[in-house]
């Protein structure tokens, strides 16, 4: 986004102005003036699994921090100093989401085949496959099959009013208190954690599986009809998820 | 064969990939089922949390993993810039999930006051 030169004289004055007298009005224009940039950053991050509108309103955020923050008589162009905030914002909000935001395609590619490889070997081997026996099966090397496998845990702590991604749908708010005493047992809930409960009930049933009835990740999956690679997912998020609850 | 990798990193979750990729290597070169990998992972994610918390803290933690004959023993130790680092804690849930995904685990605080942990992963025999 290019403003020709009679207009960036005007808005480095604007600048200057606003420096000294922090006027609400031209703070506004200031950020008026450069919306677009803000929406152009915005865009570079879409599909990412974030909407649009969000981003945007995130870039939005930190457009309006780097006008608040820019001081003119540092001779920095403000597009520079802007991005960089902007920039800054979009990554922090990707983090805080939990989504990898530099997951290269080739891994992300990697890993969704892994689910269907380590199915297969599960069956055929009758237990969970080593590194080597996948990275065998898939052609690649053992590095690049941890690097697939970590890929795919790219979660980090989310709130609980973030959306829960995926396929159990719905914020993890509006799960509040969908209980289901089927899912997990009535004491585990009660003595061990109520943070539990707030989880999906897939993630709770998984959750219960693995560390209340010891079933490796392997044999939850063949009891749920899913693979692996996704139990392995589902239990990262859900710890994910506890986590940042447990810490609100 | 009794070989030990260390790994220095800030105490800070953004870091913790490092951590868990090298104790997957090291255990796929001891040809620990994926499943065993994964429960590596969880460990290694409950346990740092537990020392440095989801924010994370100014200062390092130092990891050192030791490859054992059939397992892998991963000891970690943080180091805090701020000198009231506080006892690490360690809520009944992380205490069954550490149950859950090694076969042996502490945390505790040292002498000095420095929080750190000691697992350990046993590959199981197949």
């Amino acid at each position: 986004m290019a403003f020709d030169a009679e207009r960036r004289k005007e808005l480095r004055e604007m600048f200057v102005a606003f420096a000294e007298t922090r006027s609400p009005r031209l703070r506004d224009e200031l950020i008026e003036a450069h919306i677009g940039l803000a929406e152009y950053l915005a865009r570079r991050f879409n599909n990412r699994g974030e909407p649009l509108d969000d981003l945007v309103q995130v870039a939005s955020v930190g457009l309006i921090k780097a006008v608040d923050r820019f001081e003119p008589e540092r001779g920095l162009e403000f597009s520079t100093y802007a991005t960089h905030t902007i920039v800054g914002e979009l990554k922090r909000h990707f983090r805080d989401k939990g989504w990898a935001v530099r997951v290269p395609r080739r891994m992300q590619e990697l890993h969704l085949r892994l689910g269907q490889i380590v199915a297969t070997l599960n069956q055929d081997l009758g237990r969970s496959p080593t590194v080597a026996e996948i990275a065998v099966e898939a052609g690649v090397s053992d590095e690049e099959i941890l690097e697939a496998m970590e890929a795919g845990q790219a979660y980090r702590f989310t709130s609980l009013d973030a959306p829960s991604p995926g396929d159990d749908g719905g914020s993890l708010s509006t799960n509040l208190g969908s209980d289901d005493d089927s899912m997990i047992d009535v004491e585990h809930r009660a003595t061990l954690s109520p943070l539990l409960a707030q989880l999906p009930a897939r993630q709770q049933r998984i959750l219960h599986l693995r560390f209340f009835e010891g079933l490796t990740q392997s044999e939850i999956a063949s009891r749920l009809d899913i693979s692996q690679m996704h139990v392995s997912r589902l239990l990262a998020r859900s710890l994910a998820q506890l986590r940042a609850s447990a810490e609100e | 064969m009794h070989d030990e990798v260390r790994l220095v990193m800030p105490a800070d979750p953004e870091f913790l990939r490092l951590a868990r990729v090298t104790a997957m290597g090291l255990a796929s070169r001891l040809s620990f089922t994926i499943d065993e990998i994964d429960d590596l992972r969880i460990a290694i994610d409950e346990l740092v949390f537990g020392l440095i918390g989801s924010r994370g803290r100014s200062g390092t933690v130092a990891l050192q993993y030791s490859l054992r004959e059939k397992g892998l023993e991963v000891a970690g130790t943080a180091a805090f810039d701020d000198v009231d680092s506080g006892s690490p804690g360690m809520s009944e849930l992380s205490q069954l999930i550490l149950d859950a995904v090694t076969d042996e685990h502490s945390i505790e605080t040292n002498g000095d006051g420095t929080p750190s942990f000691r697992f350990v992963k046993r590959r199981s025999d197949t």
